[in-house]
């Protein structure tokens, strides 16, 4: 009988109803392009855990066609985006557009297309310099460089899509974008912290290296997304998401059967070997949302210096503790999952052994690259505030 | 003839066909067969290796017993760490027309010497048999134009793409909803398309730079696995020394001449070939000497120039074909002896396919081929018969350095050398080192070592086969040899290959 009461209601009220839930509702653009992220997103940590479970791999592989199908989505969500503003008349976007060759639109939706067509591109020079210089051994190759490069656009032109709606919006429609706009900045995060994970292996905690790589990957987004937001716990929520993100992919990974199919075969694997247990930004990130709070009016540099030195202090407070509880038996249970090692990582591996990796020489070198990674933290607190900034100001 | 393997689709063959117009590196056969017994079963295995590294390996297997179900393969190291750490097998798919038939696709992801494990199921149980391959890249695959013309076009949109999109988000991305660009937002907007397209060009230097590196490193790793250079030097009038000089400079760190493995008792197989009619040739087996070199005491010779292929395995179980040119004087050496070996005749004749070679007192050796042309990257049982002078088989046939027989396959051209025995292209010295990780007790014979291992209480049969497959086109001399009365004794074909 419950939904007897609308079908009751005046029909000029029900309109009314419909009209504000239209008018609050996230336009179809939005959705494509989160799509599209979540499937990067996806694509990108399966092929990682594809790599270091089964080995094997081709062009073909489901994990490469969820990526470049997130690129042919954005690409031609945006770009239909953007022919629609240009072409049909009366478009609601077109005094909220941007001009480009002739063409209008959103520029977060030109950013995007142009992340769609990075992608797409990269997938017959991946194929070309895959039958010219061999398959797959490492990330890093120009291909796959044009390929992040055209994820980091999809994902930055959400955000600045997202953003622009979000700025010019107000009350429950502003709420909902800024719900968006955390999802959003979570996946950016993915491109500084995420893409750096073999460098934040557990063996290198406890050397000054790791830290000097988190602080320039980790405090300019949270500094940028603490200018973007009105929510004064902006950092921690993003974040926190992130975190939880994370570890969704290191508990749920494992659930899926597999055999490596490359040797030498140095660890017994049956499964889809997930991402190292997520580092615990989040604390930083309370003690940065904390801090603002009290500084917000100090010069934007002497608020860089302060948030990057909280950022970097607390880090290191529960980063290198819990970096021997990594190391220790308690560790290797399904919660932290520290005995997920890739099939071709041999035992004497210090990973396998389960022993820290020194990255520098001395103590007087672990101290001068300490105060980088300072430095790092501030410079990147400042960048990420200017980055804020303008992003609050996007409205188109 | 027998033809064992029936060709591949068309579009493959004429890929193989034309990439193996480019091919130098190990003397121009990078294809593997080879034939063996994998417990009760006897196969014959055709390993089509990668033109790059990591890359893919088709591997094909004819069944030559009845009852094999199933056929898995899996690549693994020859020695060393990983040679017993081998991953998840492969199941070979079946052909559809002949049950007999079993392909497969491997991944090779290194360089350097691997085997390739095949494990056979059926009625007769299990049994399982290991096939060295040496993986190296060959080549470096130029770009095609209209791919080349497609990614310039798509790095121009992009490269503008980007610039533009910086100008646009500098001169209009704060604006309020209807509102116009003022003469402040023009400046700025081409301030910010100034900085793109510096950035843009940089990020494009950097990434030509990159690609440059890269192309550099794997040329490097290409040229590490061309054949070395044998250089020969004459001493005190009959005395060859042969030195390894290799293109990269890393090959000498790595590869210790003085620690090659004995390949069916003799570290170096030398082989001089008369240039250019190929009308004279020595199978000899130098000895190492001081700083990793090796000599031989030359037998009498003619003047002349002559081709230099000397075969040596090195201690991992990778085979290495020293290639050189020499011009030798007139040489009044020792007399032929041991297992050392010469042939003088009649020279290569183009266009022309010879099937029956006379060997001395009377006796003849004859190519049963048939009457088909010749197939390039085909996989064939050469099958040769030796007999007496009175047409019937040899009764006096002997092992020749544990083998049944010997056959080199020489193209024209000298481009391609391959130096094959009964049981395939394999060295045997590599072939040791792969049964030696197999898990079955029994000790495994490939074809030829069983035949010889026959002589114990007699002669060898008066048929030997050698699994093998031209990796090309071309007019080629095949010399096969064989020990009579504890004579070596060589029989000589012309191949017209299409």
């Amino acid at each position: 009988m419950a939904n007897s009461i609308p079908l009751a209601q005046p029909i000029g009220i029900r309109a009314a109803h419909r009209t504000a839930w239209e008018m609050t509702a996230i336009r179809w653009y939005i959705w494509c392009c989160m799509l599209s992220v979540v499937f990067s997103v996806a694509g990108i940590e399966w092929d990682i855990s594809w790599h270091k479970s089964i080995g094997r791999d081709s062009f073909w592989t489901p994990a490469h066609m969820m990526v470049y199908l997130s690129g042919a989505l954005a690409g031609i969500a945006c770009a239909y985006l953007i022919l629609s503003t240009t072409f049909q008349k009366g478009s609601p976007l077109r005094d909220v557009s941007v001009s480009m060759w002739g063409f209008r639109g959103p520029l977060g939706a030109f950013i995007c297309a142009w992340g769609g067509v990075a992608m797409i591109a990269s997938a017959p020079f991946d194929n070309w310099w895959h039958s010219a210089y061999g398959l797959d051994v490492k990330i890093l190759s120009p291909p796959h460089v044009l390929l992040a490069l055209g994820m980091t656009g999809i994902r930055f032109g959400m955000l600045v899509l997202v953003l622009a709606e979000m700025n010019r919006a107000e009350g429950l429609y502003r709420a909902k974008l800024e719900r968006m706009m955390f999802f959003a900045v979570v996946f950016v995060m993915w491109m500084t912290v995420g893409i750096v994970q073999e460098d934040t292996n557990r063996v290198f905690m406890h050397g000054s290296t790791f830290y000097m790589i988190v602080m320039f990957a980790a405090p300019i987004v949270v500094a940028m997304v603490a200018r973007v937001s009105d929510n004064p716990w902006a950092a921690t929520i993003t974040t926190a998401l992130f975190t939880a993100v994370h570890l969704a992919l290191v508990w749920i990974l494992p659930l899926f059967p597999a055999q490596p199919k490359l040797g030498p075969v140095y660890q017994h694997v049956t499964h889809l070997v997930p991402p190292d247990f997520p580092l615990l930004l989040i604390v930083p990130a309370v003690v940065f949302d904390l801090a603002r709070r009290r500084i917000g009016t100090w010069g934007r540099w002497k608020q860089a210096t302060a948030l990057g030195a909280a950022f970097f202090g607390s880090f290191i407070a529960v980063q290198w503790p819990f970096a021997n509880f990594l190391m220790s038996p308690a560790s290797r249970n399904r919660i932290f999952a520290t005995t997920n090692y890739p099939y071709a990582i041999p035992p004497t591996s210090p990973w396998v052994r389960n022993v820290f990796v020194p990255t520098e020489h001395n103590f007087g070198e672990f101290w001068v690259r300490m105060a980088i990674a300072l430095a790092a933290a501030i410079l990147m607190t400042r960048i990420g505030m200017a980055w804020g900034e303008w992003m609050r100001r996007i409205r188109r | 003839m027998k033809m064992a393997f029936r060709a591949r689709p068309l579009a493959l063959t004429i890929f193989l066909l034309v990439a193996a117009q480019a091919l130098v590196a190990h003397v121009g056969s990078p294809d593997v067969y080879y034939e063996g017994d994998a417990g009760p079963y006897h196969l014959f295995v055709t390993v089509r290796m990668p033109q790059v590294i990591p890359g893919v390996a088709e591997i094909q297997v004819r069944c030559e017993s009845d009852g094999v179900r199933t056929i898995q393969v899996v690549p693994l190291r020859l020695t060393g760490p990983g040679s017993n750490l081998p991953p998840t097998p492969d199941l070979a798919q079946t052909s559809k027309d002949d049950p007999q038939f079993f392909t497969s696709s491997l991944w090779l992801m290194e360089s350097g010497a691997l085997q390739v494990r095949i494990m056979a199921d059926g009625a007769k149980g299990k049994g399982e048999l290991s096939v060295p391959v040496a993986s190296f890249a060959q080549r470096t695959l130029p770009m095609q134009k209209p791919l080349a013309a497609l990614l310039f076009c798509l790095m121009l949109l992009l490269t503008v793409g980007a610039i533009s999109i910086v100008s646009a988000g500098a001169r209009e991305g704060t604006l309020e909803p209807g509102e116009t660009p003022e003469s402040t937002n023009v400046r700025r907007s081409r301030v910010a398309m100034a900085v793109a397209i510096v950035m843009v060009l940089g990020l494009l230097y950097v990434g030509r730079s990159w690609w440059e590196i890269e192309e550099t490193g794997y040329q490097q790793r290409v040229n590490f696995y061309k054949p070395p250079r044998a250089e020969t030097t004459l001493e005190k009038g009959d005395r060859l020394v042969i030195r390894a000089k290799a293109e990269d400079p890393r090959w000498s760190q790595r590869i210790n001449m003085g620690r090659v493995i004995p390949d069916h008792n003799h570290l170096m197989h030398l082989f001089l070939i008369a240039r250019p009619a190929m009308d004279r040739m020595w199978h000899l087996h130098p000895e190492p000497v001081e700083g990793g070199a090796f000599a031989d005491d030359l037998p009498s010779m003619p003047a002349g120039q002559y081709e230099v292929f000397a075969d040596v395995v090195d201690e991992r179980g990778f085979p290495w074909t020293l290639l050189g040119t020499t011009e030798l004087p007139q040489i009044n050496g020792k007399p032929i002896a041991g297992d050392d070996s010469s042939w003088v005749g009649a020279p290569l004749e183009t266009q022309q396919a010879s099937h029956t070679s006379q060997l001395p007192d009377g006796a003849r050796m004859v190519w049963e081929r048939g009457s088909g042309p010749l197939t390039s990257n085909v996989a064939m049982d050469f099958r040769f018969s030796v007999q007496d002078k009175d047409g019937k088989p040899a009764q006096d046939l002997e092992p020749y350095m544990g083998m049944a027989g010997h056959a080199e396959f020489v193209r024209s051209d000298f481009s391609v050398f391959a130096h094959v025995h009964p049981s395939g292209s394999v060295p045997m010295a590599s072939l040791k080192l792969a049964q030696a990780g197999l898990m079955s007790d029994a000790p495994l014979m490939p074809a030829g070592m069983a035949m010889a291992a026959s002589t114990q209480s007699g002669s060898l049969p008066a048929v030997i086969s050698f699994p093998y497959g031209f990796p090309q086109a071309g007019e080629y001399r095949i010399f096969v040899q064989v020990k009579r009365a504890g004579q070596v004794e060589t029989g000589v074909f012309d191949a017209h290959v299409e």
